[in-house]
């Protein structure tokens, strides 16, 4: 007995000990830095001298109204910038979630020759930098580089690419004869008009789309594949040689199965998207026109480069809600969904940390080494 | 068995330790025996003229002086005051200024220069803040229209059809116009358009400075004619035609008349040494004659340890001599009334530049004007489709709001 | 030959209608291939070309004319030997700190009861929710108090331990039966000893998963070495190279030179990816099965 407990004090000690250098880590580069951000985005920091105990001033939240109620050039930047992610994040989540779930059915066939290689193929635009997958993508974009090659060989004749801020909705109202705002010319949310918020991504931005699915869809293609794997081949092989009922096999056998995964895929790409910040930086800070401009990226550059510092902690303050409520959100479906089919197949989705563990791995696969 | 515990943890504690300490070094006390210069390169010509000023003075002063080239100077500037190592002495950009001023980033030191009063006065008046001479105009740049000879000629131009108005301006773009050259190329920005503007008879702000004029029918003639050079397909921009900037256009041949500023001298000689050409004055519009000039400063920071060496080195770089140096090497015009007559003497190629000063104007540059510029060119490249009044609106209001903000 | 795999009394069964979706399929599934990996082999291709060979046919794999010059440039007007090699540090630092304090914390938080585990447990969850982007305003602010901005030590120690890496070693600490160590400790081992020399050696797949992930994870790392440095002699491949895109050499065309600067400084991250290729494609199998 009496060892016993010498052994639990020993681990108490060990505990804190073992965990002490990640806690430390964590908690000056991660806890501290977000309080004190706090501040500065309730005060009017310029970038001189300290930002606590400094010259700055409490200024209440004027910094937040800036970008959200006050009507202003901070006001539209703000409110473009949302825009332009919104149109991102609606074109790349369910493209990149479609295209994986596509690749991954495809390389889990039994009867495929060469899947390893096709495997490779589809997955090592995801272990590449975005510095370095993004100088290609400007190069392919050229106004005459390898993209409109192509398409010049079908005869159309390619946009340029990363030069063009017209808007794909406005362009395609225009075939219709539709290019004056009209009554949509009424100011709307943040200072932008209705016909501004219906304007689509940009030709820019739909370059940037592309790249956000070439380089995501082999990570997310992976997580598909080990759920497809621990579903078991059966169904994969009856597919396969039953053509008249793949179709019908896969929605109603493969993918109900799928959905845990569907669902962490789903989300992950949601919480990624509304944080595109290096393709932005490369390609210009939101140029042309500002039509790629992201929150994330305007935060960035109101600080650093406007000096803002204040006005800039508070856009990153907004986007972090902005994450915050679409992981809330995908808690809250997990947990309904985990409760009504009362855990079918632990394996898949028993583990409530089943999401969280996919979202370590996912992270740190996209290279997004600088989350703790 | 508790050693192996705590040794764990002090290997792992003494790790971050060692990784701060041997990382908190580099942040200098009062030496002065070196200096930092950041500045923003037009080109390999510029950053070897810098190196070799720099290497001059540190052989005369035996203070040592590290030359970075930015890679973007506005981001890299604002890291630098924020991060609380601003660099020692910096390119000081004429957009930026009145913002760094009134931040009170800058050490107001120019007043004191021997020199102090050899700078055109405009130029004293562009770095000047709150009525103190803050920092040494650098240089100064104006635009002129460039010119490709051999273009000209073949498109049976001669001297008589050089430009001196807009509609002679149309006329020979339209004649230079063929499958594979442009006749007319320009940025797309308002340090080109600004010039159209005021040339029209317009302006950004009232004389006085106290009213914002954006909106002026002037203004949106001018717009409309820039478009209409772009809709007959006379005008084209860098990115449309594959470039970084009209300079490039104009050494690869695909614009035949670019508007640019003495620089453009130095890039075409290092990267397209075969192209023939020449400059001429900006035509005048339906207001007259108008031009910009541009300039840096040579910016030090507030309250800097370094200050005293630094405005040597000023001192130094500022001289009629020094800044003819940097003529030759890059085109830029000496900010001293008396270097630039001497310049006019030496290239007698560039005295269209010389001779903008007569009516050269400076673009809109007060505190927070910077990021409406910037939002405003932000606009333009949507430019030929959009309605000239609603762009200058949005631009008017935009710039009402900012001055309201820097006067407040 | 596509069919070659199925059973034989099958293949009687397959009808040509069937035969042509299969044949339908795999052309479907090559062109996809070629679509992702076409970029890279043009990307290799084009460094290798003259400036105008590049612009002028961007589609061709053959230069006109072999051209070593954006290579050439690489090394001797631009200090690529100094990024590669701010590169190697960081990530080596990065690695091994977070292979070790990631593993040691995810050992605790697993297997040693101590008090507070469960608060700190769910601390380091809430930490993975909190999106990297929000974070480069107010990393950047206290490096700078802590006198780190701009130095080797500001560019690492915020990485050397990360949630995400301390979960996954729990997880697979998790999985290990517990007699494992009983039998260590009744020997008189000590709790480090018991995690060092016993448990960890058993967590070599977990390890080398963290090891490829935070390989990768910090040589690709971008945003946090905008905000953390500004000295050119500390730039990384990846703020050096992106400075080649935005900045002064940006200007103008120079795709063969950005493109060569591209294609290596993916190899390091390749050559890990195939070496580990198998370990790769089952990791977040694994983690996926918790």
């Amino acid at each position: 007995m009496a060892k016993r407990s010498g052994i639990r004090s020993n681990e108490s000690v060990a505990g804190w000990l073992f965990t002490l250098p990640a806690i430390l880590i964590v908690g000056v580069f991660l806890a501290v830095p977000v309080l004190m951000a706090l501040w500065v985005s309730f005060s009017d920091w310029n970038g001189l001298g300290p930002p606590v105990g400094g010259r700055a001033q409490f200024v209440g939240a004027e910094n937040y109204a800036d970008v959200l109620t006050e009507e202003g050039l901070a006001q539209r930047d703000f409110g473009t910038s949302i825009r332009n992610n919104l149109y991102y994040v609606l074109l790349v989540v369910p493209l990149q979630t479609a295209l994986a779930l596509f690749l991954a059915v495809q390389v889990n066939r039994r009867v495929l020759k060469g899947r390893g290689f096709f495997r490779t193929a589809f997955y090592f635009p995801s272990v590449t930098s975005s510095v370095a997958i993004t100088v290609v993508f400007l190069f392919l974009f050229t106004a005459s580089g390898a993209v409109n090659s192509i398409l010049g060989w079908l005869g159309i004749n390619g946009p340029n690419w990363f030069n063009d801020p017209s808007g794909v909705l406005h362009n395609l109202f225009a075939v219709f004869g539709w290019t004056s705002p009209g009554p949509l010319g009424a100011t709307g949310p943040l200072g932008l008009t209705w016909w501004d918020w219906l304007s689509g991504p940009s030709v820019a931005m739909c370059a940037l789309i592309t790249l956000a699915v070439f380089t995501t869809s082999g990570t997310f293609m992976l997580l598909f594949l080990a759920a497809l794997q621990n579903i078991g081949t059966e169904i994969d092989e009856a597919a396969s040689i039953d053509g008249a009922g793949a179709f019908r096999k896969f929605f109603s056998v493969t993918l109900p199965m799928l959905k845990p995964t569907l669902f962490t895929v789903l989300t992950l790409g949601l919480i990624g998207t509304w944080q595109v910040f290096d393709q932005i930086y490369l390609t210009g800070g939101g140029s042309p026109g500002k039509t790629t401009l992201t929150p994330a990226f305007l935060a960035y550059q109101t600080s650093f480069e406007d000096l803002r510092w204040g006005r800039g902690a508070a856009i990153a303050f907004i986007l972090f809600a902005i994450i915050v409520a679409l992981t809330l959100l995908q808690r809250r479906i997990l947990r309904d969904r985990d409760e009504k089919p009362k855990r079918r197949r632990r394996g898949i989705d028993g583990d409530p940390h089943d999401g969280a563990t996919a979202q370590a791995v996912t992270r740190l696969n996209a290279g997004a080494g600088g989350a703790p | 068995m508790k050693r192996s515990q705590w040794s764990a943890t002090a290997l792992a504690a003494g790790l971050v330790v060692s990784l701060a300490a041997c990382s908190s070094g580099g942040e200098g006390g009062g030496q002065s025996d070196s200096l930092t210069l950041l500045f923003g390169s037009s080109g390999d010509a510029e950053t070897a003229a810098l190196e070799a000023a720099a290497a001059a003075w540190s052989e005369e002063s035996g203070v040592e002086v590290e030359v970075q080239a930015a890679s973007d100077l506005t981001q890299q500037l604002g890291q630098g005051f924020s991060g609380n190592n601003p660099p020692d002495l910096f390119y000081m950009s004429w957009d930026q200024f009145q913002t760094y001023a009134s931040q009170q980033f800058l050490e107001p030191y120019a007043a004191d220069l021997p020199n102090a009063d050899d700078f055109y006065p405009a130029l004293q008046d562009q770095f000047s803040y709150e009525d103190e001479f803050y920092c040494a105009p650098k240089d100064f740049s104006t635009l002129g229209l460039v010119i490709n000879t051999d273009l000209w000629e073949a498109a049976g131009l001669t001297d008589a059809d050089i430009p001196t108005d807009w509609e002679s301006l149309r006329s020979a773009a339209q004649r230079l116009t063929t499958g594979e050259t442009v006749g007319l190329s320009f940025g797309l920005e308002y340090a080109r358009l600004g010039v159209f503007m005021n040339q029209a008879g317009g302006s950004m702000l009232s004389e006085d400075g106290t009213e914002v004029t954006a909106d002026s029918p002037e203004n949106v003639e001018a717009i409309e004619y820039v478009q209409s050079l772009a809709a007959d397909g006379s005008l084209r921009f860098p990115a449309d035609l594959e470039a970084g900037w009209a300079g490039e256009a104009f050494g690869q041949g695909k614009a035949a008349m670019v508007i640019e500023g003495p620089w453009i001298n130095g890039a075409l000689a290092a990267d397209f040494p075969d192209v023939n050409y020449q400059v001429a004055e900006l035509p005048a519009g339906p207001g007259g004659q108008s031009t910009f000039t541009f300039s840096n400063c040579w910016g030090i920071p507030a309250g800097s340890d370094t200050r005293d060496s630094a405005v040597e080195f000023v001192e130094f770089l500022t001289s009629d001599e020094q800044q003819l140096a940097f003529s030759e090497a890059f085109g830029v015009i000496p900010s001293t009334e008396s270097g630039a007559q001497q310049y006019a003497e030496q290239f007698p190629e560039n005295a269209a530049f010389v001779d903008g000063v007569e009516y050269a104007t400076s673009p809109v540059a007060f505190a927070g004007a910077a990021a409406v510029i910037s939002d405003f060119n932000a606009s333009l490249e949507g430019l030929e489709s959009a309605d000239a009044a609603q762009l200058l609106g949005d631009l008017q209001s935009n710039l009402e709001a900012a001055l309201e903000e820097a006067q407040g | 030959m596509s069919t070659a795999s199925v059973r034989p009394h099958r293949k009687r069964r397959l009808s040509a209608k069937l035969r042509t979706s299969i044949v339908l399929g795999y052309l479907l599934l090559v062109a996809l291939a070629i679509v992702y990996i076409y970029p890279f082999l043009i990307s290799i291709a084009s460094s290798l070309k003259t400036n105008d060979d590049a612009t002028a046919n961007p589609l061709n794999l053959l230069p006109e004319t072999w051209s070593f010059a954006a290579y050439d440039r690489l090394f001797t007007e631009v200090p690529l030997p100094t990024w590669t090699m701010n590169s190697f540090i960081v990530t080596l630092f990065v690695t091994f700190g977070r292979v070790f304090f990631d593993s040691l914390a995810g050992y605790a938080l697993s297997r040693l009861n101590f008090p507070g585990r469960s608060f700190v447990f769910a601390a380091f969850l809430a930490v993975l929710s909190v999106p990297a982007v929000v974070l480069l305003i107010p990393r950047f602010l206290v490096l700078q108090q802590l006198g780190l901005y701009d130095t080797y030590g500001g560019m690492i120690i915020p990485l050397l331990a990360d949630a995400a890496g301390i979960f996954i070693m729990k997880q697979f600490f998790d999985s290990i039966p517990a007699g494992v160590e009983e039998a260590a400790r009744i020997d008189g081992a000590g709790i480090f000893r018991t995690f060092w020399s016993i448990v960890l050696p058993m967590a070599r797949p977990a390890l080398v998963t963290l090891l490829i992930l935070s390989f990768q994870g910090s040589w690709n790392e971008f945003a946090h070495f905008v905000v953390s440095r500004q000295s050119t002699e500390l730039n990384t491949l990846t703020t050096g190279v992106a400075s080649l895109v935005s900045g002064q050499l940006g200007e103008g065309n120079q795709y063969p030179l950005r493109l060569a600067a591209a294609v290596l400084m993916t190899i390091p991250v390749a050559v890990l990816f195939f070496v580990f290729q198998k370990r790769i494609m089952n990791s977040t199998e694994g983690a996926e099965k918790g």
